[in-house]
């Protein structure tokens, strides 16, 4: 079972969507659809039937921009100040203008979202600052309808081969090598144009549980976009702002302040008081909610005991079904009903997701990375706090814009000796007779990353993980060994997970300031706007190590109040008088 | 360095009467998104799906997708 | 490596496994003929979705989820009186699906059976196909005597948008049963006449508050001034969900002899119902409310801060 076995197939297409959740499939139809006769290749290490964040489906969309209830002026604005200043907003206006099209061609797929009696979007929470919410009632077909459709448009799929290093040629791509899950093969596919839809890093901190797969994302987004845009040369941008989410305490799903939050629920710490007023997803709100964990009033509890019935079965509904059905086994599991106990909090583990922060590659509002030809989108791609529709809307324009990139260009020239050498790293761990597995290479990895890098992130203990970690390395290299082509995948999968926590603490030491709240809460630095209103761009530098470099944030295209800049600022709620 | 086995109790359990891998299904198999399920060749030379690798999501395509109901996922031991 | 990419088999290959002696072989054919997304595969799936065997029939109505059309509605329309639940279930999910306008003409004959689960699911397959004819059927449904018929027939009215169907809609606005009386007061959006607003105030004092707040969140949408007297009252229900609502629909409606009424809902300590007050007393803008927005222009909630800045800015504007 998993034998390794030799093998190596060259194939070529126009354009290679490279992950196939949600953002990759949107760019292979997309690209397809603007010209038929082009060959648009998508591969997924699983089975585009069910790949990525969003496996079982989604309960609503939390940032879509409809017209009547939110302009893209507002929802500009909002992002760029939920992003504590740190945007460059032509891309994110350009999602708010495109997002409401992507929303009917979802419906026309058959992907649900809720309507009211007279069958008109049912957006929640109206009110002339904008309004965001759309649920989807029945959310868990969504991959289903996706599916559907990228076999009716014949596009090639190619399932359980999992991309490794990016081809390139100078300064363009190239194509990419692949691997066989299953058998080890390997697979060079020389593209024109290549687009990264792989994903958050979600296997970057070890959960509190210890379980190597109880993460927050799911546990297959292990960070390989990330890792091969770097090592292709492109740039990541606000690496330092990690991904940190509340959740239910041990299981990983969130605790929903979008179902609950409109309908009552809120969080409280254990003397079941309101500690913050609002449960919108901020660096800002997490370091209150790290705060009241690590004081004599924590842990923290989400609070729905004091609704009425009706109310909660409806939560039950929503958060049972759709997102995550083991959910109500676990509280089943605990003997927690939402009508008598209070459910306990805790902070999920770090991670690099642009989707609710803005940890990603470095992407203009074409989806263009800095490397001609390559584009990346969804959760790996810079835009930040761009959920499940900005992954669909983004990864339509990438397709739009590769195929056209593709039909002007003919196949780069690249070195085959770059095959030979991959070929060579893959392998390297099946070439030994023992060693160190990789789940145990990744378990140290990730506990350092929860010893060392997880915030409040202070500079000894940073530069402490990056020697620790550089042993972790030299054992991986010298050391790893795998007896099966399932274990060669998770050992590749270790190797991204390192790379991911060299460029967390690279990134992190970088920023010698205090941004986000909780997400970068360098505890030995101020605030600084002075010096640091700026990305910072993280590449791969000439020893083979990361280097960072500042970049302007683009001119504003929307204005923001000076009073409306501290939005997100002092949430906790005061001592009553 | 040696290696040793250590045991460890799986979250996804597969009833063998319910379970079709002998006339050539793997719908379980194909939508795991880490890969984890396996078909096996029974004793009395029936074949099943089983669970291979102990890194499961608990995310349950393979339950709603198995065609005969023969799948169950329980949440991993180390976080229910 | 022959197999690199999924592939696309034939269909009458595929097919022949249907008259396979085994359930598991036949149960196979359907998943590969599904998978193929041709429409060409309907009529396989059409009798497998009558195999002798329960799990084949269930995995054909799942699999026609797929697809659309007079005959896949057909099919399903067919498995709903199935011997078994989970099939029945299955080709119910699979009905809702269904876009394809033309599919109705094999759901609009079945809307006059007397069964409970035949009569929910082919109302709700057919909702959002809106078809004209499921008018006359759908509120003869009205009389049945299953609340959750008389719900999914409320929905297909609701989505037709007639002004016909008024009548109806308040006669089930006045339901014995609440999710009914619900389901009518939301369908009721979509006509801003006299009589529908009459129906929806006369809701406003339901006894079950879900009632009152679908009644004062409707006319969000479709309210006018004359409904304003009956809103200021409610601001005095027990439920906050209910005044939200209505605080939310008196500021579209411009009420402006409310905005006092709504500063003093001000101190009451739900952010939710905060949050709504001050983007109410922003449209509003009556100079004297400032002074009940001032207090919390340092709210601890970050969207309560945002109206009540936007909110006094707009009220210094004003004056």
């Amino acid at each position: 079972m998993d034998e390794i076995k030799e093998g190596i197939e060259q194939i070529e297409c126009d354009v290679l969507v490279i992950g196939g959740g949600t953002a990759g499939p949107m760019a292979a139809l997309k690209a397809k659809r603007k010209n038929p006769k082009a060959n648009v290749i998508l591969l997924d290490k699983a089975n585009v039937k069910r790949s990525g964040a969003i496996s079982m489906g989604m309960d609503g969309l939390n940032n879509s921009v409809i017209p009547g209830y939110a302009t893209p002026e507002q929802y500009t604005k909002e992002i760029t100040i939920a992003n504590d200043g740190i945007c460059d907003q032509a891309a994110v206006y350009r999602y708010a203008e495109e997002c409401y099209g992507i929303i009917q061609e979802l419906d026309s797929f058959g992907i649900r979202f809720q309507k009211d009696n007279n069958g008109e979007y049912d957006v929640k929470k109206v009110h002339h600052i904008g309004t965001y919410v759309l649920p989807m009632p029945n959310g868990d077909t969504v991959k289903k309808a996706l599916y559907r459709q990228l076999r009716k448009s014949r596009i090639n799929i190619v399932n359980r081969y999992m991309a490794t290093r990016l081809l390139t040629s100078g300064d363009r791509v190239a194509g990419a090598i692949c691997v066989n899950t299953r058998s080890a093969e390997f697979l060079v596919v020389k593209a024109k144009a290549v687009i990264m839809c792989l994903g958050a890093a979600g296997r970057l901190g070890l959960p509190t549980s210890g379980y190597l797969y109880g993460t927050y994302e799911n546990a297959a987004n292990s960070g390989e976009g990330y890792a091969m845009a770097y090592h292709a040369g492109a740039a990541l941008a606000n690496l330092e702002c990690y991904q940190i989410n509340p959740l239910i305490k041990d299981y990983n799903g969130p605790a929903c302040a979008y179902v609950a939050g409109p309908l009552g629920g809120y969080t409280t710490n254990a003397g079941g008081d309101r500690f913050i007023e609002c449960d919108y997803w901020s660096g800002q709100m997490m370091q209150e909610f790290y705060d009241e964990l690590q004081s004599g009033n924590g842990p923290v509890f989400l609070k729905l005991n004091h609704l009425a019935e009706e109310t909660i079965s409806e939560i039950e509904r929503i958060l049972h079904i759709v997102e995550r059905p083991t959910r109500g086994h676990f509280h089943e599991g605990r003997g927690t009903d939402y009508r008598k106990q209070m459910i306990e909090m805790h902070i999920s583990e770090i991670g690099f997701c642009s989707g609710h922060s803005a940890s990603g590659v470095y992407v203009d509002e074409n989806a263009r990375t800095t490397i001609k030809g390559l584009y990346a989108a969804g959760d790996m791609a810079n835009v930040p706090h761009n959920y499940m529709l900005g992954a669909f809307t983004n990864g339509a324009i990438a397709g739009e814009d590769a195929i056209d990139y593709a039909a002007d260009v003919d196949f780069a020239a690249f070195d085959e000796a770059d095959i030979l050498a991959e070929k060579t790293r893959v392998l390297a761990p099946t070439r030994r007779d023992d060693g160190v597995p990789p789940n145990q290479i990744e378990y140290k990895t990730r506990r350092l990353v929860n010893d060392y890098l997880q915030p409040p992130k202070v500079t000894a203990k940073m530069e402490l993980a990056q020697q620790r970690l550089a042993e972790v390395r030299d054992d991986m290299n010298n050391a790893m060994y795998v007896s099966n082509a399932h274990e060669l995948m998770r050992s590749l999968e270790a190797a991204s997970i390192l790379d991911c926590a060299d460029m967390a603490a690279h990134a992190s030491l970088y920023r010698t300031e205090s941004r986000w709240g909780l997400y970068h809460n360098r505890v030995d630095y101020e605030r600084n706007d002075k010096d640091w209103f700026c990305h910072t761009l993280l590449t791969k530098g000439k020893n083979n190590s990361p280097t960072s470099r500042k970049e302007a944030v683009k001119p504003y295209i929307v204005d923001i109040a000076d009073d409306e800049k501290d939005a997100y600022n002092h949430q906790r709620v005061t001592a009553a008088e | 360095m040696p290696l040793a086995q250590s045991s460890t109790s799986v979250p996804v359990v597969v009833n063998d009467d319910l379970c079709i891998a002998d006339k050539g299904c793997t719908v379980c198999v194909e939508v795991c998104p880490l890969d984890v399920l396996r078909i096996t060749d029974m004793a009395d030379g029936r074949k099943t799906a089983h669970m291979e690798y102990d890194e499961c999501w608990y995310c349950m395509p393979c339950e709603a997708d198995c065609p005969t109901g023969a799948v169950k996922v329980n949440l991993p031991y180390l976080l229910k | 490596m022959n197999n690199l990419f999924e592939d696309f088999n034939d269909i009458e290959m595929l097919a022949e496994d249907l008259q396979s002696t085994d359930a598991g072989e036949r149960i196979m054919a359907v998943i590969e003929l599904t998978d193929t997304a041709d429409p060409e595969v309907i009529p396989h799936l059409a009798t497998a979705i009558r195999d002798q065997d329960i799990n084949v029939r269930k995995q054909a109505a799942i699999a026609l989820t797929d697809f659309d059309g007079v005959s896949t509605a057909a099919a399903l329309v067919g498995a709903l009186s199935d011997e078994h639940a989970e099939v029945r279930q299955a080709a119910a999910v699979s009905l809702t699906e269904l876009k394809d306008p033309d599919a109705g003409d094999a759901i609009i004959p079945s809307l006059g059976v007397d069964d409970e689960f035949v009569l929910v699911s082919c109302l709700a397959g057919i909702k959002e196909l809106r078809r004209a004819d499921a008018m006359g059927p759908a509120i003869e449904a009205l009389k049945h005597h299953s609340a959750s018929v008389r719900c999914e027939a409320v929905n297909v009215i609701g989505w037709l948008q007639d002004k016909t169907s008024l009548p109806a809609l308040r006669s089930a606005a006045g339901d014995n049963d609440a999710l009914v009386r619900r389901a009518a007061l939301t369908a009721l959006g979509f006509n801003k006449s006299d009589h529908a607003e009459q129906i929806l105030v006369a809701a406003l004092t339901d006894s079950d508050w879900q009632v009152r707040e679908a009644a004062a969140e409707t006319l969000t949408k479709s309210g006018s001034a004359g409904c304003v007297p009956s809103l200021i009252k409610l601001l005095e229900d027990e439920y906050w969900q209910v005044r939200l609502k209505a605080v939310r629909t008196l500021g579209k409606l411009d009420a402006r002899d409310a905005a006092t009424l709504i500063g003093e809902q001000m101190t009451v300590p739900v952010p939710n119902l905060r949050k709504e007050c001050a983007a109410a007393l922003g449209v509003l803008a009556v100079s004297d409310t400032a002074k009940f927005l001032e207090p919390y222009y340092d709210d601890n909630d970050p969207d309560v801060r945002k109206n009540v800045r936007w909110a006094l800015e707009k009220i210094a504007h004003t004056a």
